[in-house]
Formats: C-alpha cells, sequence, structure tokens
C-alpha cells in the first residue's frame, strides 16, 4: 500500500471538515494522530439513525454548554516519514486555536498534545515547519488513560481472540481495575493499571514489534511490515524451528507437558542443516519470528499477570494491527502458560491508545476553553463502522484511517 | 531432566566453589551450604530453555522454559551472519556495538533518559528495531553488531522470564547452566545484568563451573546408586593435570596416562614454538602417537573466544578425608588467609613462585640423581608449571576460587605429575641429621632452666627454627651462607620480645599459672609441624616433650605427601626415635605412643616397668601441601583431635597463609617466623623477620 495515497485519500475526504484537537503519539516506528472533527452540514454524511441518537441525546443537556458534536479520527504515518505527517498536518489547516473558522494562521501560542518518545526527539521539527509547540504528556500516562477510556466508553472495545473465533467480551466500568496492559510498539510496555491515573510500568521487553519488523526485513527483504503480516499467514515455522518432536524423534515429551509441536527451540533448525538464508521461503522464516516474538511477549506478560494476580490482560499496540496470528499465538501463550486460567485480550483501537490519551490530556488543562468531558458518561459513543470482521479493523479501512462518533462540550 | 537436576545437585552440594556470580567481568564464588541448598531454580539454556524448580534429591518440577534460547542465536546467527561456528557467533559478538541495530530508549527519546520509568537512554527500546527505518539491508550491517544485539536480546530475554519465575515461587538461587553459557562471559553478564535489572538488585544469577557436564554427571550418578548420594564436599579433592591450561578443560582424546607421553607432550609443544606464557587452545603437535587432540575450531593464534572459560579439574574421591573437629565454624571457615582475587597480590605471589622455579628444578633434578631422565622431567615440569601460573594469571578463576594454599598446592601436585616425588629428600637428610647431633645439648640447657625461662626459650626456639624452610626465597639465600647451627643461634638472639604478636604471657599464664595457684594441664596436644631439620627437631620436639613433662599427650601432626622440605608423617617416627635414644622423656612417650615398635629398648636407664608415660604419637594429616585446610583432613587426625584441647600450629604455610583467622573449639597456639616482607607488611604490619605468637584461649561455651 502506498502510504503517500492513503495521506492524499485523507486529505480529500477530510479538507472541507473543521479539525479543531490534534493529538499525536510519536514513537519509535510509527507517528499516531487521534484529531476531533466538527461535523458540518458538508460532510454529516452518516446513518440517519445514529445521527438521531445523537440529536436526542444532546439535545438534554444543550442549555448548559455549547455542543460540539463530531468523530474522532484516527490517523498514521511512519516515524521515518515524518516529513507526510508534517505535510498532512499543514493541509489540514489546524485550527487549533479556539476559534474553528479554519483560518486562523498558526502561532507560537498554539500547542499540540504529544505523547510519546517523538514528542521530545521532533519537537524542534514541529516548530519549525508548523509553527506549532508540542506540549509533552506522559508516554505510560497518555496509554493509561487512552485504554481506560476505550475500555469504559466504547461499546464493544475489547475481545478475546482464540482459534480463530473472536469474541467480545462486555466489560463492567465498575470492575475494570485492576487490569495489565501490554502495549506492543516497538518494544513492550506492561503496565499495571489500578485506576484512573493510578498505574506502573512493572516490566517490558525489547522483544517487540520492531524486532519483527527489523529482523523481518533482514531475514526476507519484504517491503513493509503488513507485507511480513502477510508472508506470515502463509508460512510453516516447521521448517525453521525445533520442535518437541524434532528431538524426542515425533514422541510427546508427555512427562514435562510438552506435545511434539511445541516449539523447543526458535530457529533451532537453522543451526544443523547446511542450508543458507536463501534457501528458506520468506513465509516460513516470518510466521517463526512472528511465534517466536508473539509467544515470549504472551508469556512474560502472564507472568506479570500472575505476579501481580491480575486477572485481565489487554493487548495493544501498533505490532498486532487486528492480524489473526499474531493474536491467536498471543491468545495461545497466555493459555498455555497459565494452563487456561488467563485469557487474552484485545483492543480494537490497538494502536491509538498514546494518541487517545494525549487527546484526553486537552481536558484537563482546559485548553482554549474547551473541555473533552469523559464522554462515556454523557453522551453515547457508537463505535465507527469497523464492524465486526476482524480483517476490517482500523488500519485495513480503504482510506487507513477509522473514527469515532462523538461529542464534545465547549464551554 | 533428572540427570540434568541429579548432576546439579550433587555438583552443587559436593564440590566447594561450584557456584559463581558473574558481574562486569568479575568472577566471584559463592559458598553454598549444602544444608540451605533447596529449593533453587535451575535454569538449563541449551537450544531451547527449561526453568525448572528443584526442592530436593529427586523432587523438582519444569515450572517454565522458552523457545527462545541458544539455538534461536546460533540459528538466527547463522542466517544473519554467515558464521560457521558458534564460537565464531559469540567471538564476534565481543567486537560488536548492539546501537547500530537496536532502537534504544535514546533513540526515541532524542537522546535524553526516559527516567521516570527507570529506562536510561541506552536502554534497548527494541531488538533489531533500527533495523526498520533504515535504509540499510542485511549486507550492510556487521556481522559483530549483529551478533551482540542478538546475544543481548536472547540473555536479557532468559534472564527476565527466569527472574519472574524464581519471584513466582519466592526461590532466591537462580543458577544458570547449558550449553548457551559455556563459560562465556559476555552471556553470563547479560544474564547477570537482566537478573539484577529486574529484580532491581535483591536477585542473583549463579552459574556453575562444570555447568556442560550436568546431564552426563547426573546420568552417571544414576548408573551407580550406591553411596555417592552421600558424598560430602570434604571427600572430593579437585586437581589440575599438566593439560588443564591448554585444554580449557575440554576432553580431546584419550588422557596422557603415561609419564614418557606427557614429557613428549610438553617437549613437542615447545618444539612448535607456541608461546608458553599464553596458553591458547592448542593445534596437535603432529598427529603421531600423541593422545590424538582433535583440531579446535579456533585459529592457533588468537586467543579462546572463551578465555575466561574455566578449567575443570579432576575429581579425586578421598572418602577418607573429614572435616577437622575441632573448626569453631566449620560453614564459615576459609582456609586463604590472602584472597588472590586481588589482582597485584595475585602478580606477587606468581613472581616468587616463578623466581623459585629454576632453583626448585635443580633440587628436584637432584633429588633424582641429575640423570637426563631426571632432567627432561624437571623442564616438562617447569613448563607446565609455568603454563598453570599463566592460564591463572589470565583468569586467576580458571580452576575455581584462587587461594595461596591452592597455588601451592598445585605445585606440588605438578611435581608429583612428574613423578618427583620428594625432591627435597637428600636436603632434609642432610638437616636432620645435622640437628639431630646438636640436640642433646639443646635439652641439657633447658633443663638447668627454672620454668618459666625453659618455657619461653622453648617457644623462642620454635620461633627462631622456623627460619628453616625452603619456600622461602630469604631462607634459601641465607642457607648459602652457614650451617644449620650458626643460623640457628643468630635466630635465637634476635628472638627479643616483644613479638610482632605476642601472647606469650597469656600463654604463659596457661601453662604455669599465677599467683602460685597451677592449672591444669592439658589433656591433649596438636602439634601441627612444618620443616624438617632444625625447626621440627631443635623446635617442636623440645616443645612437645614439655607438654609430654606435664602430662599432656601429644599427638604430632604432619604432612602424608612430601611438599618443600615439610617433613611427612613417614619421616616423623624414625626422628623421634633417634631423638629419644638421648632422651628418657621422649622415649618413654614414644613407647607409651606406640612409636618405637622396633624394640630398641636397649634403654639407658633400663626403667622398664615405668611406662606409664602420657603417649607421642604421630598422624598424618592427609595433604601435600604446604598449607593445610582443615575442611580436608585424614580420618585419623580428625580422629586424634576429638579429646584435643590445645591445637599448635607452626610455620607460614599452617598459621599465617591458612588458618590465620581461623577459630577453633579448642585452646589454639599459632607460631611463626614471617619470611617474607610483604606478607609481613599485610598481615601484622610488620617487616621481614618478625614472629607470631598468638594464643586464643578455648570459646567459653
Amino acid at each position: 500500500m502506498d502510504r503517500l495515497a492513503d495521506v492524499s485519500n485523507l486529505r480529500s475526504s477530510q479538507s472541507q471538515t473543521q479539525i479543531s484537537h490534534l493529538a499525536l503519539d510519536i514513537g519509535g516506528s510509527l507517528i499516531k494522530l487521534v484529531y476531533f472533527c466538527r461535523y458540518d452540514d458538508s460532510c454529516r454524511d452518516d446513518g440517519d439513525e445514529l445521527r438521531s441518537q445523537n440529536d436526542s441525546l444532546c439535545s438534554k443537556s444543550d442549555n448548559s454548554q455549547p455542543v460540539l458534536e463530531g468523530r474522532l479520527h484516527f490517523a498514521k504515518f511512519e516515524t521515518s516519514k515524518i516529513n507526510d505527517c508534517l505535510d498532512f498536518l499543514h493541509s489540514m489547516k489546524l485550527c487549533l486555536d479556539g476559534s474553528h473558522d479554519g483560518t486562523a494562521p498558526p502561532s507560537n501560542k498554539i500547542f499540540i498534545k504529544a505523547t510519546g518518545g517523538g514528542a521530545y526527539k521532533f519537537a524542534d521539527l514541529f516548530k519549525e515547519k508548523l509553527g506549532v509547540s508540542l506540549d509533552k504528556e506522559d508516554e505510560m500516562e497518555c496509554l493509561v488513560t487512552g485504554a481506560n477510556f476505550l475500555l469504559k466508553a466504547v461499546h464493544q472495545e475489547a475481545f478475546t481472540y482464540l482459534d480463530g473465533q473472536k469474541e467480545f467480551v462486555q466489560i463492567d466500568p465498575n470492575d475494570l481495575y485492576p487490569y495489565l496492559l501490554v502495549n506492543i510498539g516497538s518494544g513492550v510496555s506492561m503496565i499495571k493499571v489500578d485506576g484512573d491515573g493510578k498505574f506502573e510500568r512493572v516490566s517490558g521487553t525489547s522483544l517487540g514489534g520492531g524486532t519483527f519488523w527489523g529482523l523481518g526485513r533482514l531475514l526476507t527483504k519484504c517491503k513493509n511490515f503488513d507485507e511480513l503480516l502477510e508472508l506470515s499467514h502463509r508460512g510453516n515455522n516447521r521448517i525453521v524451528d525445533m520442535l518437541v518432536g524434532d528431538i524426542y524423534g515425533g514422541t510427546d515429551y508427555a512427562k514435562i507437558g510438552l506435545s511434539s509441536t511445541t516449539i523447543a527451540s526458535s530457529f533451532g533448525k537453522a543451526i544443523s542443516d547446511s542450508k543458507e538464508l536463501e534457501d528458506y521461503e520468506p513465509e516460513d522464516v516470518s510466521r517463526s519470528l512472528l511465534r517466536m516474538i508473539s509467544n515470549n511477549i504472551g508469556q512474560i506478560s502472564y507472568l506479570n499477570a500472575l505476579r501481580f494476580g491480575l486477572k485481565r490482560i489487554f493487548f495493544a499496540g501498533f505490532f498486532i494491527r487486528g492480524h489473526a496470528y499474531t493474536m491467536d499465538t498471543i491468545s495461545v501463550a497466555v493459555n498455555f502458560w497459565s494452563k487456561g486460567e488467563a485469557k487474552a485480550m484485545f483492543l480494537r483501537h490497538e494502536g491509538f491508545l498514546g494518541a487517545l490519551g494525549a487527546f484526553m490530556s486537552y481536558e484537563k488543562q482546559c485548553l482554549d476553553g474547551l473541555t473533552v468531558h469523559k464522554m462515556q458518561q454523557k453522551f453515547p459513543i457508537s463505535a465507527s463502522s469497523a464492524g465486526d470482521n476482524i480483517y476490517c479493523s482500523l488500519n485495513s479501512n480503504s482510506d487507513e484511517n477509522g473514527s469515532i462518533e462523538c461529542t464534545v462540550y465547549g464551554t | 531432566m533428572d540427570c540434568l537436576v541429579a548432576g546439579a545437585n550433587f555438583l552443587l552440594k559436593a564440590i566447594r566453589h561450584e557456584a559463581f556470580t558473574h558481574m562486569e567481568g568479575h568472577k566471584e564464588f559463592v559458598q553454598i551450604d549444602h544444608n540451605d541448598l533447596f529449593p533453587y531454580l535451575l535454569v538449563n539454556v541449551g537450544s531451547g530453555v527449561s526453568i525448572i524448580k528443584v526442592d530436593g534429591d529427586g523432587k523438582f518440577q519444569r515450572v517454565s522454559g522458552t523457545n527462545v534460547g541458544g539455538g534461536t542465536y546460533w540459528g538466527l546467527g547463522r542466517l544473519l551472519t554467515k558464521c560457521s561456528s558458534f564460537d565464531e557467533l559469540l567471538e564476534l559478538s565481543q567486537r560488536g556495538d548492539n546501537s547500530t541495530i537496536d532502537m534504544l530508549v535514546g533513540d526515541i527519546y532524542g537522546g535524553m533518559d526516559y527516567s521516570k520509568i527507570g529506562l536510561s537512554a541506552s536502554t534497548i527500546a527494541s531488538s533489531f528495531g533500527k533495523a526498520i527505518s533504515d535504509k540499510k539491508e542485511l549486507e550492510d550491517y556487521r556481522p559483530e553488531d549483529i551478533s551482540l544485539s542478538l546475544l543481548r536480546m536472547i540473555s536479557y530475554n532468559i534472564g527476565q522470564i527466569s527472574y519472574l519465575n524464581a519471584l513466582r515461587f519466592g526461590l532466591k538461587r537462580i543458577f544458570f547452566g547449558g550449553f548457551f553459557i559455556r563459560g562465556h562471559a559476555y552471556t553470563m553478564d547479560t544474564i547477570s545484568f537482566a537478573v539484577q535489572f529486574w529484580s532491581k538488585g535483591e536477585a542473583q544469577a549463579m552459574f556453575l563451573r562444570h555447568e556442560g557436564f550436568l546431564g552426563a554427571l547426573g546420568a552417571f550418578m544414576s548408573y551407580q546408586k550406591h553411596g555417592l548420594d552421600d558424598l560430602m564436599v570434604h571427600h572430593l579433592v579437585e586437581r589440575f593435570p599438566m593439560g588443564a591450561p591448554y585444554t580449557g578443560g575440554r576432553i580431546h582424546g584419550p588422557p596422557l596416562g603415561d609419564l614418557n607421553e606427557k614429557i613428549s607432550w610438553m617437549e613437542k609443544f615447545v618444539q612448535r614454538g607456541t608461546e608458553i606464557t599464553a596458553p591458547v587452545p592448542m593445534a596437535p603437535p603432529g598427529t603421531t602417537g600423541l593422545g590424538g587432540f582433535e583440531v579446535p575450531s579456533s585459529r592457533g593464534a588468537t586467543l579462546r573466544p572463551d578465555a575466561s572459560a574455566l578449567n575443570i579439574g579432576v575429581l579425586h574421591l578421598v572418602p577418607t578425608l573429614e572435616v577437622f573437629p575441632l573448626l569453631a565454624n566449620p560453614k564459615m571457615y576459609e582456609p586463604n588467609t590472602i584472597d588472590l582475587s586481588d589482582h597485584k597480590e595475585l602478580e606477587y605471589w606468581f613472581t616468587v613462585l616463578s623466581e623459585h622455579l629454576p632453583d626448585l628444578v635443580d633440587k628436584a633434578v637432584a633429588s633424582e640423581g641429575g640423570t637426563d631422565d631426571a632432567k627432561r622431567r624437571g623442564d616438562a615440569f617447569a613448563r607446565a608449571f609455568s603454563a598453570h601460573l599463566a592460564r591463572l594469571m589470565e583468569e586467576p578463576a580458571a580452576y575455581g576460587k584462587l587461594g595461596l594454599a591452592n597455588l601451592l598446592e598445585l605445585r606440588e601436585e605438578c611435581l608429583r605429575e612428574f613423578q618427583f616425588h620428594d625432591a627435597y629428600r637428600s636436603i632434609k637428610q642432610r638437616e636432620n641429621e645435622a640437628s639431630l647431633a646438636v640436640l642433646p645439648d639443646l635439652l641439657l640447657e633447658l633443663d638447668h632452666m627454672d620454668e618459666e625461662a625453659r618455657l619461653l626459650t622453648l617457644i623462642e626456639g620454635v620461633l627462631a627454627a622456623n627460619i628453616f624452610d625452603w619456600g622461602s626465597r630469604a631462607c634459601v639465600d641465607l642457607y648459602h651462607k652457614g650451617t644449620i647451627i650458626e643460623i640457628y643461634r643468630m635466630s635465637r638472639n634476635k628472638m627479643q620480645r616483644p613479638w610482632r604478636v605476642d601472647d606469650f604471657d597469656l600463654f604463659k599464664e596457661r601453662m604455669l599459672g599465677s599467683d602460685g595457684k597451677k592449672p591444669k594441664p592439658h589433656k591433649r596436644a596438636l602439634l601441627f609441624v612444618d620443616n624438617s631439620g632444625a625447626d621440627v627437631v631443635l623446635g617442636m620436639l623440645p616443645l612437645a616433650r614439655e607438654l609430654l613433662r606435664r602430662g599432656t599427650e601429644v599427638v604430632l601432626v604432619a604432612n602424608s605427601l612430601p611438599a618443600l622440605n615439610d617433613v611427612t608423617a613417614m619421616e616423623l617416627p624414625d626422628i623421634v626415635a633417634e631423638a629419644a635414644k638421648h632422651c628418657d622423656i621422649l622415649r618413654r612417650a614414644a613407647e607409651a605412643g606406640g612409636l618405637l615398635v622396633d624394640a630398641m629398648t636397649n634403654t639407658v636407664d633400663g626403667s622398664e616397668g615405668n611406662s606409664s608415660s602420657v603417649p607421642l604419637m604421630v598422624v598424618e594429616n592427609g595433604c601435600g601441601s604446604p598449607c593445610i585446610d582443615l575442611r580436608q583432613v585424614s580420618s585419623e587426625l580428625a580422629a586424634a583431635a576429638k579429646c584435643a584441647d590445645l591445637v599448635i600450629l607452626e610455620g607460614m604455610g599452617r598459621s599465617l597463609h591458612t588458618n590465620f583467622n581461623a577459630l577453633f573449639k579448642s585452646e589454639a597456639l599459632k607460631l611463626a617466623m614471617v619470611k617474607n616482607q610483604r606478607l609481613a607488611e599485610k598481615l601484622i604490619q610488620g617487616k621481614i623477620y618478625d614472629c607470631v605468637c598468638r594464643y586464643e584461649p578455648a570459646p567459653a561455651s
């Protein structure tokens, strides 16, 4: 997929929309954007039913505060192509100074909420190119805020995935905490969440999405992450991995509960063969790599959940990408190590927790006199049309972005 | 897996200093109390990783594992670097820089730490994460960097998962073994770092010296399930034969059993011009008839990639060895006074030993008649011992925890290996004869003194006679200048109190009492004797005689095997018998102790029936070194010690180099002359020829 095309696509579809409130999460590999678009007549193209629902609810509180209705949009760029992102932002005619008329020129007083390491690394670049300052929010805090928001406010946000079966989990907002949030970006952070703003990064691992894509690129010459994931779908890891059956001659090593198809050593067969890298199918290599990393993340996550007695583990981050096999492997790992006692759960808006959290932080500071209230309590937020099909979640939409319809109060 | 656990249990219980920690290249041996060994976590890193919780002998459970292990390192490494061997890949990693491939926290945060959650800029955020964004292809990365990045990724991960499992079961100790570790310093460091990092310093990774042999050892143990289970640490003596410095403990073919093979091995080794002072894995010195050493994979000119790998000695099972029963606290006991892990100390002692080597070789060759054969053996011994020294300079921990006692013992072992059974035999004989000749005069002189003067003169005599020590460079020089008696007299004249360490008054009070009160004599005294000649004849024997005269049983404790000019338990009875010819007290005591077996009872006074004397006995101590490790003594000595209430340690080796700080259940007297400037400074802030007379009363109990 050509990312430039995506951008122009975004551009054309959103150019007439007024954007207020944009937040960024600039990670090691990807830049994630969340921005709010006010509805105006020209882009009100959603189903009537939804509209009327919103209308009715909004009207109840209409008299107290001005209401901004619109959509939260999600978009992403590769960090290495940060200029695309800057171009995109430039073209969006950001109106972040509170006037919302889309014409205000950028000024030094404009702040954008940003999180992730890049918020520090690229602060000067944003200042220079767009004339905006990045208002830096703590990465972990944003992740947690974003996750808490999604889990409480968005219907059918969390789901389990096992043996190809996706099952949505109804989360009781009052019985959400504590849980373990595993954010798989380039690296992996494991965060114990005890409540709003109450959390601790308890662990992590350097074997994450960056490792999959980095090693995968070196081993397979794939051009992008999605291509590598796609390859893994058709691969057979037995060619590369050493299985328990390979060691024990095809019989299970049942005494210690290992079946013959359990991986004893990832890439372990690459030792003994006289084969070189070129002799292996990229599909098999990709599959083996994916299993190695997913399994490892699942295991370490489970061990940490166990350590703190946490029942729920939510996996998020852009590594997952709604990819069935990845989720399956993580689920199997959690299931295997916990002997069925723990379940891995995933979030539909997995990649945007940080950006969303940064977005939510506008509320705290009442920037521009606009407050994003705890939406889940006052406003129905219907999920966007991502649908039930897992392969059609946000990132695989044609315009590479998803949105959540919502309403924001202006004060 | 049964084997693995059995092997680990055996090693941890039976071998002292089997476990060690490894942080930033520094090894530290850990003393494990075998009564407090369980439970522990055993992490075996082979192709994959097994994590086993061990609760006792035969009681264990595989609690976890990971498929990211040694096979992953080598498999991925091979695909990415085209290395042709595991060792080569490991070696590459030592020259690598992982920051070119790994995405560090600093890369994401623009060089800043993410200090809020305790991540420094150099923490790896994402292994291989930089390989994403760069335009570089596989060929553009250095294999060294790839190897290091891979090694860190896998080692950290193993460390992390192991720690999480230890935490889960509340285990204090994590032992790592398996071929992936292989004594490779960097691997051990990264694993240790990971455990330390994730546990916030509360847990430590430990490694096993014999880690490569766990499975095989366990299989062996199961094969002969008779008695070996009860083996205790003190039953095993680990020796490092000649080849140890070269092979790094690996077996390269059949052992060189025959002496001639050993010598020619050494000779060919030298002929090949290999630098003997920097032992490397060696190429075969010609393929014919020499033990069939296989070609090692490393190039001969370079150092092993695992230069820090530890050597494995040959374990000798000596079931008769026991822990000395009078040790106050056997678990805390550490024989060595000087810890050679201080590199300066190590260098000093290596220099001392190296300088002393030519003289020792001369003596050894002469003791075997100076034949051509003896000369050949002498040369081979010198080379073999130099190689040991060089290896230890390179890696002080190569043979386990290294104390001065071990080093001195190694020398004696090495001599024996080349069949020099007693290099000082003729010297000892000559000195014994010379000393025995003047003994009657000395005894006469003593008998004319009052009790108090006599005791002082006796102790002075022991200290003065202790100057005769071929192990001391300063004394070897002295020997060339005068006769024994001259030196002894000169030495005794210098004995002016106060000595550098002087508890004589305390000892005197114990012996003679104060205010006219006569204390009860000791029941039995153990006298650990040192050198032949004047030392034992003019020093210790008269002291023994004094004790006997007071009604104390005396046990002379001497070496089982020769070491330098130390007197052995084999030689002592003859010396005592000779001395007994001139002294009634000694004669009757020796008779009572069964020392005069050949009925040479043509006694001076014919008082045949008057053998009610307390006995004088001789026992061997079970060792063949100038020092003594009281955790491993002969069962004979252990038995003799049971009713002893006084221990007298004499000489540098037994009372200073070792046991200076040892505490006993009985009274103890430590007597020595310090014949080494450095030791004098270090130990007693004194100078060469200073004396130590340390008396320690029995602990109140």
